[in-house]
């Protein structure tokens, strides 16, 4: 895939749609969006790179390995929140009731553990996306060299 | 900070948590896979017999997520039929794991080694997940993920029956679980809420204005959770599933994933729905024939199988029918033997299988027609077969025996005896295809490969050990797991 | 009642026509079509069909998304139904990429993807 076209374009929106998908992720305690859309958006720029140059440059950027232990850790991430509000005192994933500090109202650092879980969620879901990708792409190499 | 009041989170969490960070093992540290899973699904054990001491002392209790009371928040409501299946499911999944650790060794490919034990912790927690839940939208969420890992363990030996058989599972799956989804709809829309007792509240009202909306969502949960549960006629999946994959995930599958869902059903149909509207529509009628013919049906196709797992898996139909007459008949004793069933074919089932996977993985041999003389090289595998088989048939002594004894008198209680004859046809016919296997096994020749089969190691011997020990133990002594079982069904009908 | 009640009632009520309608579709195409990708997106089209139907119950004709603004006073959806489906849609995604993999791993056995051909070349059952 060697298309000047679309490498400069995408070469030209891919920091916007990162910073967009960054952007929703941490106001997912504020805004509409949360870990899963901006998750999706950030795993998506990282397809359209690998789509846009090629695998290689890809895995250049974000490995295989990486991505899938970037996975283990969003998902740790969201459990470690809740074993946390054991260890304070309260029920799984309490927030307040834990004694979490919630912060201001509307403020980018508020809403206590639910801004840290959107970010685990997150990672969680922009690792997922790029790992199935690479997973369904290797396969489909395999099973060319099969044939 | 209290563990034990935090158990019915941990039971479900730590499972969960130790599920992601087995790719991480896998990676660094292979040798730790298989004592952190072990630990993980041990401490869901020691919780789920906490609980069940818990829930036999004091009664039924729930747990809030995130301290949010219902309606607004999840709730985990531990009654006694929950307790009693996550004991199941833990103890039993101990042992299968535990045999698995050396069977999944020949079986699997090394590098897929660690994502099995990934699935597998995934599979655990979402199963006691399920029965513990008592909100219906996290029910479905525990549903997904139980229905994805089931098909995980199936497709990661990664030959074309496995990936086959795992395709057509996760096809069928997904039908049952949009038909669930949209039964939950239906019921959030006239109700208003997810949670089961407030649910449950509501329904009375909402019959009287929208009967036909609970209607198709009584419809569509049966279907949903019947194709799940591998309710006869919607069972096409279970047989290449179920006897495709490896040992352990046979196992597992065929003792715990379809009763799982049975235990799902039970708690939506008599905690859920009002019991005028299962007098509307002849539910319970049609569940029952429909265990019924599974009874028969399934039993007739294991005769004519060749293939050892294949038979098993067939059976798995004919016994997952006892359970859901148990449900169908309505009475206090078919519904203890129906519950009392769920935990007994989880003990020979799973044992069956694991004999199966050992005889495999001895000699080589899956048919059951070159099985001859197994008995004489593999002796324990084979009395445990054979404990199992007799279980099956329903000989006293065995634990299989006490569940249909409770069934046969429920079936009486309610006046109709037909449903004695059909359990009493299906034993004979159990007979007809486990005896002379048990038979061949001891008084045959041993010849070719079953002559000299591979030494098995202690950790598939010793969980073969156990569950045939339980289920001897349970048979002799079935009040120690009754007193929960009575408990729960006379809950469930509200005695 | 006259075609034009139930034309209204079907105006009232036009989400949940068009979300069993959908349903329909993607129910006949998963099971009518022997090509398994076919298979995979008639599975989506029925999900979507179920996600819509379960949003369209949160919908309050009017309403507006449930952000609160000092001062401002709102109709608000009812935004439970759409967090629910957010879930739903996850789990769709998980299940269509596990799908399109077993496809993958189906042509490589096979060198297929049509059902009933997979069905030939295994002799006998059905997928």
């Amino acid at each position: 895939m060697e298309d000047v076209i679309v490498r400069y374009v995408s070469r030209f929106i891919l920091p916007f749609v990162q910073l967009y998908g960054l952007y929703v992720v941490l106001h997912g305690h504020l805004s509409p969006g949360g870990g899963f859309s901006g998750g999706a958006v950030i795993g998506a720029s990282m397809i359209l790179y690998a789509l846009s140059f090629n695998l290689a440059a890809g895995s250049k950027k974000l490995s295989h390995d990486v991505s899938s232990i970037l996975e283990s850790s969003g998902a740790l991430i969201f459990a470690g929140m809740g074993l946390l509000s054991i260890l304070l005192g309260g029920n799984f994933l309490a927030n307040r009731a834990a004694g979490i500090p919630l912060g201001t109202p509307g403020n980018l650092f508020s809403s206590g553990s639910i801004a840290i879980i959107t970010f685990g969620v997150g990672i969680k879901v922009a690792s997922t996306m790029i790992t199935l990708f690479y997973s369904l792409i290797e396969e489909e190499g395999h099973s060319h060299d099969h044939h | 900070m209290n563990l034990s009041q935090h158990l019915p989170a941990l039971i479900v969490v730590v499972p969960l948590f130790f599920a992601f960070v087995m790719p991480l093992l896998a990676r660094w540290r292979k040798q730790w896979c298989v004592p952190v899973t072990l630990g993980a699904i041990i401490f869901s054990f020691v919780a789920a017999v906490k609980m069940a001491f818990q829930v036999m002392n004091t009664g039924p209790f729930s747990y809030y997520m995130g301290d949010w009371p219902p309606p607004w928040g999840i709730e985990l409501g531990i009654d006694y039929l929950a307790a009693f299946a996550a004991l199941t499911i833990t103890g039993v999944g101990l042992l299968i794991i535990w045999y698995g650790s050396k069977d999944l060794l020949h079986e699997l490919k090394a590098e897929v080694i660690g994502w099995y034990y990934t699935l597998y912790l995934l599979l655990i927690a979402s199963m006691v997940g399920i029965v513990i839940t008592n909100d219906i939208f996290n029910m479905f969420v525990f549903l997904e993920i139980c229905a994805i890992a089931a098909c995980g363990i199936i497709s990661i030996k990664e030959s074309r029956d496995c990936i086959e058989a795992a395709f057509k599972y996760l096809v069928l799956s997904v039908l049952g679980s949009g038909a669930f989804l949209l039964a939950v709809a239906m019921l959030y829309m006239v109700t208003g809420h997810l949670n089961f007792t407030f649910m449950a509240e509501a329904l009375p009202e909402a019959m009287a204005l929208y009967p036909n909306n609970l209607l198709v969502a009584l419809a569509l949960l049966i279907v949903g959770l019947g194709v799940k549960a591998a309710l006869f006629p919607l069972h096409v999946w279970l047989p290449d599933a179920h006897s495709s994959a490896p040992s352990p995930s046979s196992a597992v599958l065929s003792a715990l994933v379809i009763k799982v869902y049975a235990v799902a059903m039970i708690r939506l149909l008599y905690l859920v729905f009002p019991r005028e509207l299962l007098g509307m529509a002849p539910v319970m009628e049609i569940i029952l024939w429909m265990s019924s013919l599974a009874i028969i049906i399934g039993s007739m196709f294991a005769i004519v199988q060749d293939d050892i797992k294949k038979m098993l898996a067939y059976s798995s139909i004919a016994q997952i029918g006892y359970v859901f007459l148990g449900v169908g008949l309505m009475s206090e004793s078919a519904l203890v033997g129906g519950i009392l069933h769920i935990f007994n074919h989880a003990l020979m089932k799973s044992m069956l299988f694991l004999a199966a996977g050992a005889f495999i993985y001895g000699t080589g041999v899956r048919k059951l027609s070159e099985l001859k003389g197994i008995g004489h090289t593999m002796p324990i595998p084979a009395i445990a077969f054979c404990i199992g088989a007799f279980s099956m048939v329903g000989i006293p002594i065995t634990s299989g025996f006490i569940s249909k004894w409770y069934l046969a008198l429920g079936s009486l209680d309610v006046g109709r005896p037909f449903f004695m004859g059909v359990i009493l046809i299906s034993s004979l016919l159990n007979g007809f295809y486990y005896l002379p296997i048990v038979v061949n096994a001891f008084f045959g020749e041993p010849e070719k490969a079953v002559a000299k089969p591979k030494p098995l190691p202690k950790q598939m011997l010793v969980p073969l050990t156990i569950l045939s020990f339980g289920v001897i133990f349970f048979g002799v002594f079935p009040s120690l797991i009754l007193g929960i079982v009575y408990r729960a069904a006379q809950l469930l009908l509200g005695l | 009642m006259t075609i034009t009640e139930i034309v209204l009632r079907l105006h009232a009520n036009s989400y949940y026509f068009f979300a069993i309608i959908l349903f329909i579709i993607g129910f006949h195409t998963m099971l009518t079509h022997n090509n398994l990708i076919k298979k995979v997106i008639g599975m989506n089209i029925m999900d979507m069909a179920i996600f819509l139907f379960f949003v369209a119950i949160g919908y309050v004709r009017g309403g507006r998304s449930p952000i609160l603004e000092p001062g401002v006073n709102h109709t608000f959806i009812n935004p439970l139904p759409s967090a629910l489906i957010l879930t739903g849609i996850v789990v769709a995604v998980s299940v269509t990429a596990y799908a399109l993999s077993l496809i993958i791993k189906l042509y490589k056995h096979y060198g297929t993807i049509d059902a009933e051909e997979i069905m030939r070349i295994r002799g006998g059952g059905s997928l």
